[in-house]
């Protein structure tokens, strides 16, 4: 069938058809068609910007001295903790309770109820004087609204890393004993030393840094700053925690005289034959000892000079251990070629096994399938040394 | 994997799928999240409560491949008081039990708190701890992505290094203790606002002249090449009568080797220069703020003589090039701008970080030096100017609605400044609070856990 006819006084000008389809082509300098459902506004889509305008508008732009997360807010947009402090505007917060003592056993002694206590201390970071906003609480730093478990916890401040970095490269203190004294983990610690390394390397190689960036993630998160003040310290995370191990998690019934002295260690051997106790697993079994001698009695002296000596006995451990492993090293036979470095050791072939498929057997093996080829292997690396 | 086209979605109250993006939508759709999974039965229930979890932990992964990676072993860590640990052995929560005592010594209670219910570990939200393990996912974690998707186009772009090498696999799961960096420029890029169409095409305008420019100077660079080999064969040939070839070569490499650490260092200062001459032309293309016509002339002339350093560095001596250097930073830093006051907000900043310094100079003033202070100016200048030919809108400044997002869990440790963090450990629940981060409530997450948990 042939097209139907049209007359050209129906057919529209080419100008009138582009104003129809696009009303902004004439601000245009080119010429260019349009996304199919540009145009097309559904009704969620301007409810969507309805809510972007009114209450979402509070975080598009980053609350300058403050984090800005949903559930800071109240359905209508309004700063939660604005509100209250605008209702109860006379009534004023209790202060903190003192805490003393020397560094180590204050943060340790601290570590398990600081959880609520340090919101004060990590808000120092406020406003101008004028409009200053209310301390953020706990509650305020939850990103997702129904997860109630998960909170933005606080980083560590730029001054707070040069600090722990400086402790440790240029004090030559050990991460034991800085973790111990700044109340942050011992992992992070090194993480901390090792990123810093890699930051002061960048500066001497003239290879810019992010400030820009680094500046505006630091001012949107929640911050421990570094107080110089020992006794407005407040540690960072809990530094002495316990894993819970697999054996643990069964309930076991375990018969035992009224009689007996049933102490951590008869209860980590009921769990399982070896697993070791609460004192031994937890990561400052030091700090445990320190406050053992302190709660008996003994003068100041005498619980440093224990402390030194065990620390001592620790490194010559380490320093064995780290022996044994360079001995072991030292007995490869190693040819260097420039390209490859040939590793020569002592192979026996009972190693094999009697089936000779021993996993200890060097070498391809008649009868024993490559694995490598087979399905749901996994090719990609497991570790980068 | 292609991202369907209705990747945010909105839909009636609750219908919208939760993802792992900074998109406005994504906001909208995360305030009006309904705490209960729709369905009737219990089955349903869970299937609904695994569909929604999964669009955001790890979408695009295949089922499968996810369904390998559950483990039914949730990690929870429960912190422990020395001075209790000091003062008991363990013994003290039974003594006593057998004749009669009833309630536990004081210290015991005060252990784990009065009310039971405020020591409760959040088990259920540990059940997609595994999937914070990969690589794409620990980027996106680190606010060094604005979406998981983008994270994984790093990876797979080369953008990202495990351990200091390229790894572009996005499925690798971290080991405790692995530090991965990301390009700087890409991070900027994702994380900061987006340039506008007019400065998009003039960075288009300014990329081809630039092209146009590097390929006229390789052409060059080439015939002075094949002038020098020229040259240098000459000179060998004349040699050679002299010397055997083998001794020659002997000689050639042991010098090679000597030279290698002054080749390393050459390398650094030359990247140093480099740095110094990029950040001049960035201020004379400055088009917000275009420098008078006299300082132009000035930083043209930095760029020529810091380009002459870099020439005649190969004769030098490593030492004297690093004074040369130390010359050029700081007659180049008495030609940067001062910042300037933008507003209220820069002024507090700027107040801010000068005490912050403040103090930071009383700590080391061994580290206080001239030298990195004028560093320190340019690299300002630099940050302050607007350089067209960057993929994002200059000066940098974050995008939109990421705040709402901006968190860090603890078991990553970022080093903002250099782009790179540290998996120190994998997630735990703790009392009261789980490393995991997801939107979804207990129930959804107990339901999508048991979900898995079937067959095992």
């Amino acid at each position: 069938m042939p097209p139907s006819m049209r007359w050209s006084s129906v057919i529209p000008s080419p100008q009138t058809c582009a104003k129809q389809i696009c009303p902004n082509a004439h601000l245009r300098a080119f010429s260019s068609s349009t996304r199919s459902n540009a145009g097309r506004t559904t009704r969620q889509r301007r409810l969507m910007f309805q809510w972007l305008d009114s209450q979402g508008a509070a975080f598009r732009d980053p609350l300058p001295g403050s984090t800005n997360y949903l559930t800071a807010y109240d359905n209508h947009g309004v700063l939660k903790r604005v509100k209250m402090a605008r209702g109860s505007d006379t009534s004023s917060k209790p202060a903190d309770e003192q805490i003393d003592g020397d560094e180590l056993s204050t943060l340790g002694a601290k570590s398990n109820d600081s959880e609520e206590a340090d919101e004060a201390s990590n808000n120092t970071k406020t406003g101008g004087d004028e409009n200053r906003l209310p301390p953020e609480g706990r509650g305020d730093r939850r990103p997702f609204p129904h997860n109630k478990s998960f909170y933005s916890e606080p980083v560590l401040s730029e001054e707070f890393r040069e600090e722990i970095w400086r402790r440790i490269m240029k004090d030559g203190m050990s991460v034991r004993e800085v973790s111990a004294t700044t109340g942050v983990e011992m992992r992070r610690v090194g993480a901390v030393v090792r990123l810093k390394e890699m930051e002061k390397a960048w500066l001497s190689s003239g290879t810019p840094l992010a400030r820009p960036y680094a500046q505006a993630v630091m001012s949107m998160l929640p911050q421990t700053q570094w107080n110089t003040r020992l006794d407005a310290r407040r540690p960072h995370e809990p530094i002495n925690s316990l894993p819970v191990h697999e054996a643990t998690t069964l309930q076991i019934f375990e018969p035992t005289s009224e009689s007996r002295h049933f102490t951590r260690e008869d209860a980590a051997r009921a769990f399982d034959e070896n697993l070791l106790s609460t004192d031994e697993r937890i990561p400052h079994p030091e700090m445990v000892a320190k406050e053992k001698d302190l709660l008996a009695g003994l003068p100041a002296e005498l619980v440093a000079k224990r402390a030194r000596a065990r620390e001592d006995a620790e490194i010559e451990a380490k320093q064995k251990q780290q022996d044994r492993i360079a001995k072991k090293e030292a007995a490869i036979k190693k040819v260097d070629t420039g390209r490859w470095q040939f590793r020569i050791q002592e192979v026996k072939v009972d190693d094999a096994g009697v089936d000779g498929r021993g996993p200890r057997g060097t070498g391809w093996r008649y009868g024993t399938p490559l694995m490598d080829r087979s399905r749901g292997q996994i090719k990609i690396p497991t570790r980068v040394d | 994997m292609p991202r369907s086209r209705s990747f945010h979605t909105l839909k009636r109250l609750g219908g919208g799928k939760i993802r792992q993006s900074w998109n406005k939508i994504n906001l909208y759709n995360l305030s009006r999240l309904l705490s209960r999974p729709a369905g009737v039965t219990h089955y349903q229930q869970k299937w609904k409560a695994k569909s929604t979890t999964r669009a955001y932990h790890g979408e695009q992964i295949r089922e499968k491949h996810w369904e390998r990676m559950f483990r039914s072993r949730l990690r929870a860590e429960i912190p422990m008081d020395i001075n209790y640990l000091a003062r008991h052995d363990g013994s003290e929560l039974a003594a006593g039990r057998g004749s009669g005592r009833e309630t536990r010594p004081r210290d015991a209670i005060n252990l784990r708190t009065n009310n039971k219910k405020s020591f409760r570990i959040p088990y259920m939200h540990m059940t997609y701890a595994p999937m914070e393990r990969r690589l794409d996912t620990a980027v996106f974690r680190s606010l060094f992505a604005s979406s998981a998707r983008q994270a994984r186009q790093f990876v797979i772009h080369g953008k990202v290094k495990v351990n200091g090498k390229k790894m572009p696999y996005p499925g690798y799961m971290l080991n405790p203790g692995d530090m991965f960096s990301v390009d700087p420029e890409a991070v900027l890029f994702a994380t900061g606002a987006p340039k506008d169409q007019e400065a998009v095409r003039s960075g288009r305008r300014l990329k081809r002249m630039q092209q146009h420019e590097a390929r006229q100077e390789a052409e060059a660079q080439k015939a002075a090449e094949i002038r020098r080999t020229k040259a240098l064969e000459a000179k060998r040939a004349q040699e050679e009568e002299e010397n055997s070839q083998q001794e020659a070569d002997a000689a050639a490499l042991k010098q090679e080797r000597e030279n290698l650490d002054e080749a390393q260092l050459k390398k650094v200062q030359r990247k140093q220069i480099n740095e110094l001459v990029e950040t001049a032309q960035v201020l004379i293309r400055d088009t917000q703020n275009e420098p008078s016509a006299k300082r132009k002339v000035e930083l043209r002339s930095f760029v020529k003589s810091a380009k002459t350093v870099s020439n005649k560095m190969q004769r030098k001596d490593p030492e004297q090039v690093d004074k040369e250097i130390e010359e050029l930073v700081t007659s180049f830093a008495k030609l940067t701008p001062s910042p300037p006051q933008a507003g209220e907000a820069a002024k507090r900043e700027a107040k801010a970080s000068k005490a912050a310094a403040e103090e930071k100079e009383a700590l080391d003033t061994e580290f206080k030096k001239e030298y990195q202070k004028s560093l320190d100016a340019i690299m300002q200048a630099r940050y302050a100017a607007t350089d067209e030919s960057k993929p994002y809108a200059t000066p940098w400044r974050p995008r939109n609605y990421m705040s709402a997002f901006a968190f860090i869990p603890q078991y990553l440790e970022v080093n903002q400044n250099i782009c790179a963090a540290v998996y120190l450990r994998h997630p735990i629940a703790k009392p009261n609070a789980a490393e995991v981060p997801s939107p979804f409530g207990e129930e959804v997450q107990q339901l999508a856990f048991g979900w898995y948990l079937r067959r095992r």
